[in-house]
């Protein structure tokens, strides 16, 4: 059976024929104890007077009597009981009143119910519908559940591979920033030097060219011979005309200035190589403790006026790493502290091992870094010192070298009140 | 509609009381069935209730017979008020020819009111029933306990619906007779407007509404 044809229609207040309402198996007890009370014929007629149920027969002779009463359905006759007896029944009157009362009770009743099942019918038929459609609606969503659950760990794949990807391309766009920037600043700080030394250097081709006439002078009035009293006096006269005692004098200044240029050139490209690992160094083991207490005494003429050493050196184990690099790498930290206080410096060393991890920390009461610069302290090139007195290089090659050696460098600082650097180094064990 | 048989000359029409429980729904048909004579109706019936609440509905037959012989059957309903017998009245409402909303008038009932007619308006719209197509007549009950709302105020704020509306108290069988002639008026107008009940049938509306609401001569 289907839905549709189980489904049944009722409309509160659709008008009812008696067939609908009482049946013959209903009535007839009713109409039997009619004939039992000498009722001769007794008979329970529809709308259209057509019988619904019969009992009794009428004799072939006598004229009986007739009593036809209504039977009412919501106050509107809709039947008859009708009644046939011999004239001399006693009491046929009452029996067809209690006979209608009977009856009348039972239609009314049986109509009540009908009426009440048919409200209850269409609820039920209503809330069952309605489950029906939560089920389905239930299902549904239980169905788009199970689906987004097996797909999830799929999603949750492609989302990570996507921000792996978008990761790393912000990476590399701020590997090519970093690049930038290194470019610009090593232009800028090579540039400077080479400028003097290209300027030194077209002076001193002058001084030269000075320089080669006199000697030629001198060798002329060599070879044509003469009073060496004439030759000296032509020579004096000559070496004032060229000026050639502030010649001597200067070029050896612009020497002395180019040399110095070519070494600061070379200095900025020994810390990039350093930085870029460039130079292929061999890892070696370090005693930290030992280089640090070295660096202290080398750097001892350096400390401002009233400078306050404080050490708390603990034994490290041996550190594997490229030597050269972690030692620049505490020299430049130093450095930052002795520079960030003119005097009355307090500066603390310490080293420890804790858990798998060694710390080394440097730390001052010195100037601080301001909240707003601190992001950018370990960016090549980035100095808050005056052009000429930090080449911004410090910090960004300190990490690098710390990093490389799978490690971690920490700063932390407060501005008028100090800073703390705390370098972090893995436990390395002997193999 | 219930029924319209043009052969058999026989029209069935459906007016229903709705309104918030306890807004006195079968009180006002106890009070019509007191009231209105004999001859123009059937018997109150009154299916089963819980601790006199109407749980199913009850049903008041009047009759009418035009002299064209057009026998026209009017049967008014009234639903349970109670929120959660919501199924059952929208089972009444079907094929509804008119509705009779009964309201509390009692200020604290106001809310209520509001909302047994929003969900008038609401089973109204899912039986397929246009409620501005409906003859519609409102009912103030209860106008005879303390704690009203005025009159005036009623009135401020149901005229401008274009609803009649009415006061009344069912207790004190006044009101009642009044707001069940203006729903007969109304059902014959709109009836009138769709079959021509007096061009065709010689129904006429003063003596449809009299004969339907005849009270009770007094003696």
């Amino acid at each position: 059976m289907t839905e549709a044809s189980s489904h049944i229609e009722f409309i509160i207040g659709e008008e009812k024929r008696l067939a609908d309402i009482v049946g013959k198996a209903e009535v007839e007890p009713l109409l039997r104890s009619a004939l039992k009370l000498g009722i001769t014929r007794a008979a329970l007629l529809d709308e259209d007077d057509l019988p619904l149920a019969v009992l009794g027969e009428l004799p072939e002779s006598g004229a009986p009597v007739r009593k036809q009463l209504n039977i009412l359905v919501e106050g509107e006759p809709k039947g008859a009981l009708l009644l046939e007896a011999t004239e001399d029944l006693p009491g046929f009157e009452a029996i067809a009143r209690l006979l209608q009362d009977a009856l009348q009770l039972t239609v009314t009743n049986n109509l009540k119910r009908m009426l009440t099942t048919e409200v209850h019918t269409t609820i039920v038929q209503e809330s069952y519908e309605q489950l029906v459609n939560t089920n389905r609606r239930l299902m549904e969503s239980e169905r788009r559940y199970r689906d987004l659950a097996r797909d999830l760990e799929l999603k949750v794949e492609e989302r990570t591979a996507e921000l792996k990807a978008a990761y790393s391309r912000l990476l590399q766009q701020e590997k090519l920033a970093a690049v930038g920037q290194l470019a610009a600043g090593m232009a800028h700080e090579i540039n400077t030097p080479l400028g003097f030394i290209g300027s030194n250097l077209h002076s001193f081709t002058k001084y030269q060219a000075r320089m080669a006439e006199m000697l030629e002078l001198y060798q002329r009035l060599l070879d044509e011979g003469g009073v060496l009293e004439q030759i000296a006096w032509q020579a004096r006269q000559r070496r004032q005309q060229l000026k050639l005692d502030f010649v001597l004098t200067d070029s050896g200044l612009l020497l002395e200035q180019c040399r110095e240029g070519v070494e600061r050139i070379a200095t900025i490209v020994a810390q990039l190589k350093g930085f870029a690992h460039l130079d292929g160094m061999e890892q070696q083991s370090m005693d930290l403790v030992h280089e640090l207490k070295q660096l202290l005494a080398g750097r001892a003429p350096q400390f401002p006026p009233n400078t306050r050493l404080i050490t708390d050196l603990q034994p490290l184990p041996p550190v594997v790493c490229r030597v050269p690099l972690m030692v620049q790498a505490f020299a430049n930290i130093l450095d930052n502290a002795l520079k960030s206080r003119a005097e009355g410096l307090e500066l603390r060393v310490s080293s420890a091992v804790a858990g798998e991890r060694l710390l080394i920390s440097i730390s001052d009461n010195g100037c601080g870094i301001p909240a707003d610069q601190l992001p950018r302290i370990f960016e090549p090139f980035f100095t808050t010192r005056p052009v000429g007195s930090g080449t911004g290089m410090g910090l960004t090659v300190a990490r690098e070298a710390v990093i490389g050696a799978g490690g971690a460098l920490e700063v932390t600082s407060r501005e008028g009140e100090g800073t703390v650097v705390t370098v972090c180094l893995p436990l390395t064990l002997d193999p | 509609m219930i029924e319209f048989d043009e052969q058999q000359k026989r029209l069935v029409l459906k007016l229903v009381y709705y309104g918030p429980a306890l807004s006195g729904k079968t009180t006002n048909l106890l009070c019509l069935h007191d009231r209105l004579q004999q001859e123009g109706r059937g018997e109150l019936m009154m299916l089963d209730t819980t601790e006199d609440r109407t749980i199913y509905f009850d049903l008041l037959p009047f009759f009418y017979v035009a002299p064209s012989g057009l026998k026209i059957k009017l049967k008014v309903y009234t639903v349970p008020g109670q929120v959660r017998h919501d199924a059952t009245r929208k089972a009444v409402l079907q094929r509804a020819d008119g509705v009779v909303f009964i309201a509390d008038s009692q200020l604290i009932q106001q809310g209520v009111n509001a909302e047994s007619f929003a969900n008038l308006e609401q089973n109204l719209s899912m039986v397929g029933l246009a409620i501005e197509q409906l003859p519609l007549v409102v009912q103030f009950n209860k106008q005879d306990l303390p704690g009203v709302v005025p009159e005036a105020e009623l009135r401020e704020t149901w005229g401008p619906t274009g609803l009649p509306v009415f006061m009344a108290s069912a207790l004190q069988g006044w009101g009642v007779l009044e707001t069940f002639q203006a729903a007969v008026e109304g059902l014959f107008d709109t009836v009138d407007q769709k079959l021509g009940l007096r061009e065709h049938y010689q129904v006429s509306r003063d003596d449809f509404v009299a004969q339907l609401v005849q009270a009770e001569t007094k003696l």
